[in-house]
């Protein structure tokens, strides 16, 4: 009896899994996509081609994200990227009612706060951007070479903490990834175990 | 000079503000304890941070899975002290959130390490160990860093251990995984990963998990593939993009009889593994016998089948059957009677169960004959069964069929007393809490509701089987006895324990109620059954019914309405243990401290209106022999009483996911907890302990 107890609560407990993740790996082609970002507009991957493309995965009450805002590490990696003429796109993957979700007006007032500069801030609450890649933590980044394959996954850099002065110190992987890709290199190293909290699926 | 004393004294307050070596952090309370307050010089010991997550909340492993992160510590060490090595982390726990896996501690977790004092220390000099630690601390929700500065002011001394500290540090060390001399193999093909580990009893295996220690070489929240592979387990999962050269991690192990898990640190090198091999113990009855709910469903029926034999059932079926008995009854009669009756039975379990579904749903604590805890509802049930019980005994006769209305109607109400019979059955069965059915209803209070009313649907068609073969079978019917004038007196003879049953009941009530609410609740019964002898007369004489009818029915409500609601703690006192047990009442707390002595206890939930338990409190229980046996082996014995549905003991009974009593559990002095039977044999209680 306790056995068949035991299976009928595993029963009960089966179909508990969450979103299916089809990791995107790096040197395959990056994962297409269509989203709408803050301002309603319609944006996709494919807008891009030709452009080396940074995706941000970000949730604004997360410590880890904080951490890269508030010591200015982030907007500075933006800028750094833009400036040397990548697309860099914010994606928010946080389900309505869980934690950082936002519409578009409430990314518009994070930018604005943050004094961040992404060329999109890009609304993803179903998760579909965030599953494709396999973004896993917030900040998670993403590096997109001209020709669409992927170039870089990984964390930001390779301080894995939430204090403000790591933000700022150590290696900065995607201001390098980018960099890397500009001269027409692969990134060194091109995988990083991301870290951060983890992104809020539905 | 004044100023001097009052810097003095604030440097003295100063100091238990800076040697704080425990931390109240919003989400965690974290302290740094160490094995002993006096360390010997060149001695090392060890010393441990314990972190203490609130409840919902977790920390994180040394590999943190998909997110979060590890603990970090920065030591400040006496001058000369070298660093201590990398915290040592305990078994961690397996937490999948949205589809993301993490490797947490959601319990209080102790990450130890070991610090050795330079040799050449002189004994009494103070030593100060502080360490600035940084966590990251999450609920399913958010996650939030903490930080905290701690200080452990020690003095070199012997290096005796502390007596609260060294037993929580031997403990936390007992905790850690442990080294696996034997080297594993691991390969990885076509996107699987595959591990083989060298294991001695490996068909004692009951689940395993196996925690990388780096990024890079699993999928962490695919699922992994146990088997058991010659002398090897074989753990298979998905493989992450590039997993290369030797491979460290941890793997929990459960063990067919262990209470706790096994961790071992294990390297494995590229090598070649074997194909899949056999289940898992855990797996096997799963694996053969299909999913649990086909198990749960056949346990329901067969426990329903067995209510028909409860001496407050089966009256009422036999009769019933006899009924169809008769040569002269048409098959499709019989069959329209069969299927009516089941309606009844499967309509009234199916509303029982899901009343018990939405109490649940509601909060309430209820379970399986809750209902019998009102005490109007057991007064209802001793009108009834009087009513019966009087019936039987030939005082008046239930006939739904007046001659008047046409033959028609006839098999109308025939159809309809069937299913009235049926209904009846169904909820008068209920204090029969049959061995089978208990297990069967504590699993259904745990399904989703659909597949739970499918289980009490079971139990209705089991009890409304046997009637149902009869209707459908007429080999059945003929092999039955013909009607005849052996029926009256069989009838009558049926009426014994009807109103033995209503006995019973007036005594549930005197127990709920006390005297003068048995005292009315009899006096229902009384001018029932004055109502029903006039009934009686009447039909006999072919006068009208329905003048005693209503009067009947006017009384059991009076009866009902009337009832006094008495205090509880008044009516009910003292266990009804035979003397000789020397019974205490239940309760977590004192069972707990008992447990803790390593006193054996047997533990038994029983209620007045709960047939089984009497009969087992006044057979096996009750004999000498039983009392001599606890008395030898300095067995406590504990009662839990639920006759009014005690909040305290609905809860344990969720726990133990039983949903009614009788329940009968030995915890043994080696603290291994052990269930008996639903019927007690005096031999199976004296071979306690």
């Amino acid at each position: 009896m306790k056995s068949m107890l035991f299976a009928a609560a595993l029963l009960a407990a089966g179909p508990a899994f969450g979103p299916a993740f089809a990791n995107a790996s790096v040197g395959a082609a990056a994962p297409q996509f269509t989203a709408v970002d803050a301002n309603g507009k319609t944006v996709k991957l494919s807008d891009y081609k030709g452009k080396t493309v940074v995706l941000e995965w970000t949730n604004a009450g997360c410590p880890f994200v904080r951490a890269h805002y508030d010591s200015g590490n982030m907007q500075a990696t933006q800028a750094a990227a833009r400036q040397s003429g990548a697309v860099w796109l914010t994606v928010n993957s946080s389900a309505p009612g869980k934690q950082g979700q936002v519409d578009g007006l409430g990314a518009k007032a994070q930018i604005a706060k943050d004094k961040a500069a992404p060329t999109a801030y890009l609304l993803d609450p179903a998760g579909t951007i965030g599953t494709a890649y396999g973004a896993r933590t917030t900040p998670h980044i993403y590096v997109i070479d001209p020709a669409g394959k992927l170039a870089y996954a990984g964390a930001i850099n390779d301080r894995a903490t939430a204090d403000e002065a790591d933000a700022k110190a150590g290696t900065n992987y995607a201001r390098a990834a980018v960099l890397a890709v500009k001269a027409g290199k692969a990134p060194d190293p091109a995988t990083t175990k991301p870290y951060g909290c983890s992104v809020k699926y539905k | 000079m004044i100023r001097a004393l009052l810097l003095f004294l604030a440097a003295t307050l100063a100091i238990p503000a800076a040697a704080q070596s425990v931390s109240q952090q919003p989400n965690t309370r974290i302290e740094l304890i160490a094995e002993t307050a006096t360390p010997a010089p060149g001695q090392p010991f060890s010393i441990g941070l314990q972190l203490t997550p609130k409840a919902g909340w977790h920390t994180y492993w040394s590999n943190p899975g998909d997110a979060g992160a590890p603990t970090r510590v920065a030591w400040t060490l006496p001058p000369g002290t070298a660093a201590p090595q990398p915290l040592a982390y305990p078994i961690p726990e397996t937490l999948i959130v949205s589809g993301l896996m993490n490797y947490v501690y959601s319990h209080p977790n102790v990450l130890v390490t070991s610090i050795t004092p330079p040799a050449d220390l002189r004994k009494r000099t103070p030593f100060n160990v502080t360490v600035k630690a940084d966590w990251l601390v999450c609920s399913l929700e958010q996650c939030v860093p903490e930080s905290a500065t701690l200080t452990l002011p020690l003095v070199i001394g012997d290096g005796a251990a502390d007596p609260q500290n060294g037993i929580a540090l031997a403990m936390a060390r007992a905790a850690l995984p442990k080294p696996m001399s034997a080297v594993a193999d691991w390969s990885a093909a076509d996107g699987r990963f595959v591990l083989a580990v060298p294991f001695g009893n490996p068909g004692d295996v009951r689940s395993a998990y196996f925690y990388p220690d780096a990024d890079g070489v699993i999928d962490y929240a695919a699922p992994q593939v146990v088997t058991v592979a010659g002398d090897r387990l074989r753990i298979e999962t998905k493989a992450s993009d590039a997993p290369a050269g030797a491979i460290t991690g941890v793997l929990r192990v459960v063990i067919d009889g262990e209470e706790k898990p096994l961790g071992l640190m294990l390297t494995a090198e590229p090598g070649n593994v074997p194909a899949a091999g056999l289940p898992l113990a855990a797996d096997k009855p799963r694996a053969a016998g299909g999913p649990g709910l086909p198990l749960i469903l056949l346990g329901a029926i067969l426990g329903g089948i067995i209510l028909n034999v409860m001496p407050c059932v089966f009256p009422i079926l036999s009769l019933k059957a006899l009924s169809l008995a008769g040569g002269n009854v048409e098959p499709a009669a019989a069959r329209r009677d069969a299927l009516a009756y089941t309606a009844g039975v499967i309509l009234v379990c199916t509303a029982l169960g899901g009343l018990v579904l939405l109490l649940r749903a509601a909060g309430s604590q209820v379970g399986w004959a809750f209902q019998l805890q009102d005490p109007r509802v057991i007064t209802a049930l001793l009108l009834l069964v009087t009513a019966i019980a009087l019936n039987l005994a030939g005082l008046f006769e239930i006939n739904l069929s007046t001659g008047a209305l046409g033959d028609q109607t006839i098999r109308k109400g025939g159809a309809l007393g069937s299913f009235a019979t049926g209904a009846l059955a169904a909820f008068v069965a209920t204090p029969c809490t049959g061995p089978f059915m208990a297990g069967a209803l504590g699993a259904a209070l745990i399904l989703p509701p659909v597949a739970a009313l499918a289980v009490f649907a079971g139990l209705g068609l089991g009890l409304a089987l046997p009637f149902l073969a009869v209707g459908f079978i007429p080999a059945l019917r003929r092999r039955m006895p013909r009607p005849g004038a052996w029926m009256t007196r069989l009838r009558a003879i049926l009426s014994v324990p009807m109103f033995i049953t209503a006995l019973a009941l007036a005594w549930v009530l005197g127990q709920q109620v006390g005297v003068p609410g048995m005292t009315a609740g009899l006096a229902g019964a009384l001018l029932l059954g004055l109502l029903l002898w006039w009934l009686g007369s009447r039909q006999h004489s072919g006068a009208s019914s329905w003048l005693p009818i209503g009067g009947a029915i006017a009384a059991g409500v009076a009866a009902i309405l009337l009832l006094p609601v008495a205090d509880p703690a008044v009516a009910n006192s003292g266990t009804s243990a035979p003397a000789a047990l020397m019974a205490q009442r239940f309760s977590p707390e004192k069972l707990a401290a008992l447990r803790a002595a390593r006193t054996p206890v047997f533990l038994y939930m029983t209620a007045d209106w709960c047939l089984t338990c009497k009969v087992n409190e006044k057979g096996a229980m009750a004999d000498a022999s039983v009392a001599e046996a606890f008395r030898r082996k300095g067995i406590a014995v504990l009662e839990g009483d639920w006759t009014r549905g005690d909040p305290v003991i609905s809860k344990w009974l969720a726990d133990q996911q039983r949903a009614g009593v009788p329940v009968y559990v030995f915890y043994g002095a080696d603290g291994q907890q052990r269930e008996l039977p639903q019927i007690l044999t005096v031999s199976a209680l004296t071979a306690l302990g």
